[in-house]
């Protein structure tokens, strides 16, 4: 298992430095120069001014020395002074990341609470209205545009009953630690976040559990007298999750990557707001560290799945 | 201050023009009387920016200079309805030869950790900046004596700044020529700094690192502004707490937090819920917010213009275009009754030169300028005298050319976006083959300063500031020259020798009287050319509208500030 751990993430480090080449030359090579946009405020700014700006950020160099630069210090963990913050931009992405974490974990969460349940009972009750209801929803979850659900839930939910908040993740003047108002904050979000992944482990597991279900051990169990119990939550669900596993891969980083929209429709302080806004404000460190701190997130949540599947599934062993 | 006014998007741009944390007291005595403010309460702002800093040297967005505005107060103020410069921390005067400006600081002033403000801080702030690598307003004191052998290193002291050996509040900066936005360029673009914080940042030993990076940037602790820094949740809110010492008066409010919300939606939003205390919608969500009874809606005419600005040199459109007739023409054929009605929902007034009505500088007789009402037979009259006649298929040709005009604008921003539309379906009906063209605002920008010919025309918008100065925009120095790799905002490429010497007096007068009624005369000529030679279409004044929640008392904004008179505001219970 050691060995495993570590070979993955030796042939992670290829994998990393593709994913900071790429970033690297597309944030350059894109139309638009970062000290033009900075300098917009300046009355009065000569051209000697903007080129010693560009000296100062190190932008003054060919693209291929730049980036010699940067991998350079990131090898140290530093990746740079924002442009912006004038602040490290790894220790920025790391201030922001919890916020859109703990928005991912509980997604991530509702997801498998709502989602494997929803489908293990629509694949027993095979055919009735439970199951229509869950296959309608299975497509509507994947249908449902996240901004238009966030917008409308916005009006009913705060707008209209003035039951949640329309924004945020704390009441302004809360502590930090008020973990009820932060639930509050977030329970809107996190259903918005979490539809498209109820939606498709509902879907998921119905098919799978007929399927299992419908294999010569389920009958041989039944066959032995077991109660249906037991077949169902020992013998079936057991075998019916290891595509539910398969989703998990990555999910993390698809959440926070994917976060964007619903944190731009609740006013979620987290990593897509901030990395999107420096995207536009051609903000090149904090650009480069966003990429490639959720590239490792990527990396890491495929290791994890490929751990969890040993655990899952007997017959696969991690080498 | 000139500065692209930057739609949504973060960071990329909007002037700082320093909001001006002080007191107007003759506007709020009257809303005063008739009832006794109560203490405490706190203030929510929403902003869709979050703050980059709080270093005033490094400030360069909007967000940054409010809270930064907040906390470091103001040499000089300008008034907030007129924009005309007064006293706020300080008495100015000017010498006679107009190179001397005295300053007395406000017996009353100190800091927040009880030390008194004195000269020595103002020349701390001037040395932070000469200091500072990232800063983007060394042009600001350019003409101060010594200050560019300080900043290049060759001196240790600045010599045209002064301290009065028996007043240490009162201090003297001397010019090396008469400047007349240097009043405002010394004393209001920049706070002055605490000495016994940053002045361990600016020995002779210094780095420009240590101030750039100086942990009290994000953490200022010491502050004279009326309200203290307490807590900044980086992309979430930045919380303030009152001053107690205030010099000007302690505020009514316990606290102001700076709320960063995604977009408008979630202003408006936040607004009805009583989430926000006050901020500024969107043009299109008027209607819905006036159904709210919790919020009083406050329009004023904002400092700045949306406009379509013609490449006279363009490689398509430049032809036609360099045509004064043509761009006449372009002005006669636009209705911008409709168009305002169209875009922003009548909430802009028609604009006709640079200068905006709110400013001082706005000729004073207005009938000097052709308002251009719509007149589509004037503008195909005006086309046809420049020789572009009908062709078969119905469109404009000179010479075996088509009139072919693109309209570009930033992406993303909806209501530029209508704008170019409606711009262009008007100018099919003169028979301009035109045609709207959104682009990503890093690369429209890039291609405008640096001299890229591509572009006919381009809407975007200027954020003006207090001080009138149209230089960086319209004098012939400020077009962009990619040969000689000179760069700037002149990309119309238009100039005018009557203009160039109307902003240089105006800017640095010959007979060196910088008096607002010496300066105006200038800038009627300057505006009057412009208004004649039509450049831009000057397009029109947005109005800001500001929405508050009706609890929130003494808030009256105005084009040059929002926040002047905060320590007046003060919550009902």
């Amino acid at each position: 298992m050691r060995t495993f751990i570590l070979r993955r993430l030796i042939y992670a480090i290829p994998t990393l430095i593709g994913v900071s080449i790429i970033t690297f030359a597309i944030v350059r090579l894109s139309p638009g120069d970062p000290i033009r946009l900075y300098t917009f405020g300046a009355r009065d700014i000569t051209n000697e001014d903007i080129e010693a700006l560009r000296r100062v950020y190190g932008l003054d160099k060919a693209m291929p020395l730049q980036y010699i630069d940067w991998l350079s210090r990131v090898v140290r963990l530093d990746f740079g002074q924002s442009f912006i913050y004038h602040k490290d931009a790894g220790s920025l992405i790391l201030e922001i990341l919890p916020n859109t974490l703990q928005l991912a974990v509980v997604s991530l969460v509702l997801q498998i609470l709502i989602g494997v349940p929803l489908g293990v009972v629509a694949a027993l009750k095979r055919g009735s209205w439970v199951d229509g209801l869950v296959r309608v929803f299975g497509v509507a979850g994947h249908a449902i545009p996240a901004f238009w659900l966030g917008l409308v839930l916005i009006i009913v939910f705060a707008v209209q009953l003035r039951l949640l908040p329309s924004q945020g993740m704390l009441t302004v003047g809360r502590d930090q630690w008020d973990l009820f108002d932060r639930l509050k904050h977030m329970l809107l979000p996190a259903f918005v976040l979490s539809l498209t992944g109820i939606a498709n482990y509902s879907r998921i597991l119905r098919t799978e559990t007929l399927d299992v279900l419908g294999q010569d051990f389920v009958r041989t169990a039944h066959a032995k007298g077991l109660r249906e119990r037991t077949v169902v939550f020992v013998h079936a669900l057991r075998n019916a999750l290891i595509p539910v596993v398969t989703a998990l891969g990555g999910i993390l980083a698809a959440l926070v990557g994917g976060a964007l929209v619903v944190e731009t429709v609740f006013s979620w302080p987290g990593i897509g707001r901030f990395t999107f806004a420096a995207a536009i404000a051609k903000d090149y460190p904090i650009i480069q560290a966003g990429t490639m701190i959720a590239s490792v997130l990527l990396v890491v949540s495929y290791l994890l799945r490929d751990i969890a599947y040993a655990v899952v599934d007997p017959r696969i062993k991690v080498r | 201050m000139a500065v692209f006014a930057a739609s949504v998007l973060v960071a990329t741009a909007c002037g700082q023009g320093g909001p001006s944390a002080s007191q107007e007291p003759a506007a709020s005595a009257s809303a005063a009387a008739s009832e006794k403010p109560q203490d405490g309460g706190r203030v929510i702002e929403a902003t869709i920016s979050d703050i980059a800093t709080m270093q005033p040297i490094l400030v360069n967005d909007t967000a940054s200079g409010r809270v930064t505005g907040l906390l470091y107060d103001v040499l000089i103020q300008v008034d907030a309805k007129t924009g005309e410069p007064k006293p706020n921390l300080a008495t100015f005067s000017v010498s006679q030869d107009g190179l001397t400006y005295t300053f007395e600081i406000n017996a009353k002033a100190n800091w927040s950790d009880g030390k008194p403000v004195i000269a020595q801080d103002y020349l701390t702030g001037v040395q932070a900046v000469g200091k500072s690598a990232k800063t983007v307003r060394k042009s600001s004191y350019q003409d101060v004596q010594g200050f560019n052998d300080y900043k290049d290193g060759k001196a240790q002291t600045i010599e045209g700044i002064k301290i009065d050996s028996s007043n240490p509040k009162k201090f003297t900066v001397t010019m090396a020529k008469v400047s007349c936005p240097a009043l405002l360029d010394i004393a209001n673009t920049y706070r002055i700094l605490p000495t016994h914080v940053f002045g361990k940042y600016l020995t002779a030993t210094s780095k420009p690192e240590d101030i750039d990076n100086a942990p009290e940037n994000t953490n200022p602790q010491v502050v004279d502004g009326p309200f203290t820094f307490s807590e900044w949740r980086k992309g979430d809110q930045v919380i303030l707490k009152k001053n107690p010492n205030y010099w000007n008066g302690a505020p009514h409010l316990d606290e102001y937090v700076y709320k960063v919300v995604a977009n408008t939606a979630a202003v408006t939003a936040g607004l009805k819920t009583g989430e926000i205390t006050f901020g500024t919608i969107a043009a299109r969500d008027l209607a819905d917010m006036q159904t709210v009874d919790s919020v009083k809606i406050t329009k004023y005419p904002s400092l700045g213009y949306t406009f379509i600005g013609w490449d006279t040199q363009s490689n398509v459109a430049g032809v036609a275009l360099a045509d004064k007739r043509v761009r006449q023409a372009l002005a006669y054929g636009l209705d911008m009754d409709a168009v305002i009605k169209a875009v922003v929902f009548n909430e802009a007034v028609a604009h006709v030169a640079h200068h905006v009505a709110v400013q001082w500088a706005y000729p004073q007789d207005t009938s000097a300028l052709n308002p251009y009402k719509f007149d589509k037979a004037k503008a195909q009259s005006l086309l046809t005298e420049a020789g572009w006649v009908k062709g078969a298929d119905g469109i404009l040709a000179k010479d075996g050319k088509k009139f072919t005009l693109t309209i570009s604008t930033n992406s993303g921003n909806t209501e530029r976006e209508t704008l170019a539309q409606v711009a262009a379906d008007q100018y099919k009906q003169l028979g301009i083959d035109a045609k709207a063209a959104p682009e990503a605002f890093q690369g429209l920008v890039t291609k405008l300063t640096s001299g890229d010919k591509t572009l006919d025309a381009t809407i975007i918008g200027w954020s003006l500031g207090s001080e009138p100065d149209p230089y960086q925009i319209w004098h012939s120095s400020q077009i962009p020259d990619p040969a000689k790799n000179v760069t700037g905002f002149g990309f119309t490429y238009f100039k005018d020798p009557a203009m160039d010497k109307a902003i240089e007096e105006g800017r640095n007068p010959s007979n060196g009287d910088c008096s607002l009624a010496a300066r105006r005369k200038n800038y009627d000529t300057f505006n009057k050319v412009l208004n004649e030679q039509q450049p831009y279409n000057f397009g029109y004044v947005p109005n800001v509208l500001a929405v508050s929640s009706k609890t929130l008392q003494n808030f009256n904004p105005a084009p040059f500030s929002t926040v002047y008179n905060v320590q007046d505001w003060w919550i009902k219970k």
